[in-house]
């Protein structure tokens, strides 16, 4: 389905888009508040971007070099073309382990590659314990968030679904009471675990070390408890030094959330005595995307989720109308280079205001990457009849300027003299849910021409 | 191995032409912080109490009295032993801390422009010992605060761990709602005992 007929399916809770489209840019807003107080913050973002940009023009040699450290920290290290050989490759070290029980922390990349119900088609108990994945595994959706996992869920419908599963009591959404529960239910999880799963923030070629950021404290409560800690990464995840954390982890939480770090940022090395540590490095099409010089400075992200809080679109359309592992804007380039027809409509979800650009702390062009793909999209697939037409006329338009005037005159005639209904019918996509200006009785060029005449005068 | 090489290929053959890594200018950040008062202000922003003690005798005095219920403690400050009621050095698996209501640790790095707390393997026998625990109180050297991250990396290229963490207050999440709960799967709360 295309990303309007999704959006239009969130849009018919009018008060629902209205929490979400207020509750991002609240957190927009509080991002705003944490980097005005950071001296040369601009500086930081270059240096986030230069990082990353050098970073992935050595990925290979970075890559060897974490391998190798990982591996002299007693790591065992794996690799996987795509998402089937990644999900093979744990359920092989879970078996080998007898692993039954597993925790997973929060891994945008466990969710690209399917992972859970593979899993649990292997017979493998697996449970998210982010609190906000855990309620929409509960609810048997996807994330609509990177980082916000259920915010387009209200605390109503949470309280209904730990009442369901975790036998709560009725609460009116009480989100105390609720997390509370949640942390019970959870601690017994992370008690009888026999394995854990956690993403990979920033993985370090220098010292084969990574860093995981929680504020929940979820992926520490797995990792330490568990005989097995695996840890999945995209190979962009590699950052050449760990003085380059420095610059990393004061960009991350302040973009997310506002919050100056987050609650917990675990650096792991080596495992703890008599346990395991595997490590599973995942391409599923990086490399791919990696060759496109338009569109390689995406692989940059480092998932802080600024670029959805700030859009226009995915504010108020929500983060399953973009049907893809990560919405908004940074999905919607990174989606098309993975399956161009799917997600044929992504790029076209945007107004191009370019805040996504203006708040991502690595600073990827992303607006312009959208732009480059609804130029290649309009080329390589079928576009509706109609818009098709409607172009070329437009250009033919555009192309003759006394034409464009006679056309313009028309145009504002009509928006003053139509009545509504004609104004507002099927054919016009504008007057869909809203009403057009009036008409003005001058063009800008008549306006300016009449000002010039009476500065002479 | 599986498509190591496959992988390694196709990123080389892709990858575009060697671009420089920028340098690292702390200058370009430096305001002269008041590094106890930022410190200050920024554990409280991320939700921690902040103390202030003279001796390690007296922030034992004190956390009896804020805490004054706890019956399953661990500390590991100098002459605190009388304070402890579990002895790790028996302690079979880190599954039998989950009743353990308070753990004191000692720290000696903390950064001001966030708040946060670094500990490592060489303070915590037990990795688990800071997440599992219900209330955590850590205490630190006024001049152990540096005042961004750039300056604890550079005191932690001497400390080599095999895991540590920067603790910045007590967990939390906003998944309900967006409301801010403190006390997720980590600590409950976090307090800080600052030396000067
Ligand atoms: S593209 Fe930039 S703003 Fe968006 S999630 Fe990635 S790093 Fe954050």
């Amino acid at each position: 389905m295309s990303h309007s007929k999704l959006a239009s399916i969130f849009n018919k809770d009018e008060k629902r888009v209205d929490w979400h489209d207020k509750a991002l840019w609240f957190v927009r807003h509080k991002r705003d508040k944490s980097v005005h107080n950071v001296k040369g913050w601009e500086e930081l973002r270059n240096l986030g971007h230069g990082i990353k940009a050098h970073m992935l023009s050595n990925l290979d040699n970075y890559l060897i070099q974490f391998e190798e450290n990982a591996k002299k920290n007693g790591v065992e290290v794996h690799w996987a073309a795509n998402d089937e050989e990644h999900n093979k490759l744990i359920v092989d070290i879970l078996k080998e382990n007898n692993a039954k029980k597993i925790v997973k922390s929060k891994s945008m990349l466990t969710e690209e590659c399917h992972l859970n119900p593979f899993l649990e088609a292997n017979d493998i108990e697996v449970i998210d314990t982010d609190l906000g994945e855990r309620i929409v595994q509960l609810a048997k959706e996807r994330p609509s968030h990177i980082v916000l996992p259920a915010i387009h869920k209200n605390r109503h419908e949470v309280d209904e679904l730990f009442q369901e599963h975790l036998g709560t009591k009725p609460c009116d959404g009480d989100p105390q009471y609720l997390t509370g529960e949640a942390r019970k239910h959870l601690r017994e999880k992370f008690i009888s675990a026999d394995a854990a799963i956690t993403g990979v923030n920033f993985a370090i070629a220098e010292t084969g070390g990574f860093v995981v950021c929680t504020n929940e404290g979820n992926a520490d409560m797995g990792a330490h408890l568990a005989p097995v800690h695996i840890a999945c990464m995209g190979v962009e995840k590699i950052i050449p030094k760990q003085e380059h954390l420095g610059v990393f982890l004061r960009l991350l939480a302040r973009s997310a959330t506002g919050q100056p770090i987050t609650t917990y940022s675990s650096h792991f090395k080596k495992p703890r005595k008599g346990t395991k540590m595997h490590i599973i490095i995942v391409d599923n099409g990086r490399s791919e995307q990696l060759s496109r010089p338009d569109f390689r400075a995406s692989l940059h992200c480092i998932r802080c989720g600024a670029c959805m809080n700030t859009c226009p679109i995915y504010r108020r359309s929500g983060g399953h109308s973009y049907d893809a592992t990560i919405p908004g804007p940074i999905g919607s380039i990174l989606s098309p280079g993975k399956d161009l027809k799917k997600y044929s409509t992504l790029p076209f979800a945007s107004t191009l205001c370019g805040s996504c650009s203006d708040v991502c702390p690595v600073k990827i062009d992303i607006h312009s990457q959208l732009y480059k793909w609804r130029q290649i999209i309009t080329k390589e697939t079928p576009q509706p009849f109609i818009k098709k037409q409607s172009m070329k006329a437009m250009g033919k338009i555009f192309a003759n300027p006394s034409q464009f005037e006679i056309v313009g005159k028309i145009a504002r005639w009509s928006l003053r003299n139509l009545p509504k209904a004609v104004i507002n019918s099927k054919p016009n996509a504008w007057g869909k849910a809203r009403d057009l200006p009036l008409g003005p009785k001058q063009s800008f060029d008549e306006w300016f021409k009449e000002r010039e005449n009476e500065k002479k005068s | 191995m599986g498509s190591r090489n496959q992988i390694l290929e196709k990123i080389k053959s892709n990858k575009p032409e060697l671009l420089d890594l920028p340098n690292i200018d702390i200058s370009l950040f430096e305001e002269n912080l008041d590094l106890i008062k930022e410190f200050t202000k920024k554990v409280e922003v991320v939700g921690g109490n902040i103390v202030t003690a003279n001796s390690n005798e007296d922030i034992i005095h004190q956390i009896e009295k804020i805490f004054p219920d706890s019956k399953v403690k661990f500390s590991n400050l100098e002459n605190t032993q009388s304070f402890n009621t579990i002895n790790l050095a028996t302690l079979h698996k880190p599954h039998d801390l989950e009743n353990l209501d308070l753990l004191v640790l000692e720290s000696k790095l903390a950064v001001a422009e966030n708040g946060s707390i670094w500990v490592s393997d060489n303070e915590i026998p037990v990795r688990v010992l800071p997440f599992i625990v219900q209330h955590l109180v850590l205490v630190l050297s006024a001049k152990d605060i540096v005042p961004y991250m750039h300056q604890a990396y550079d005191k932690l290229s001497n400390l080599d761990s095999d895991f540590g963490v920067f603790i910045a207050g007590p967990s939390k999440t906003a998944d309900i709602e967006q409301s801010l709960v403190i006390g997720a799967h980590g600590a409950l709360s976090l307090t800080i005992f600052l030396k000067e």
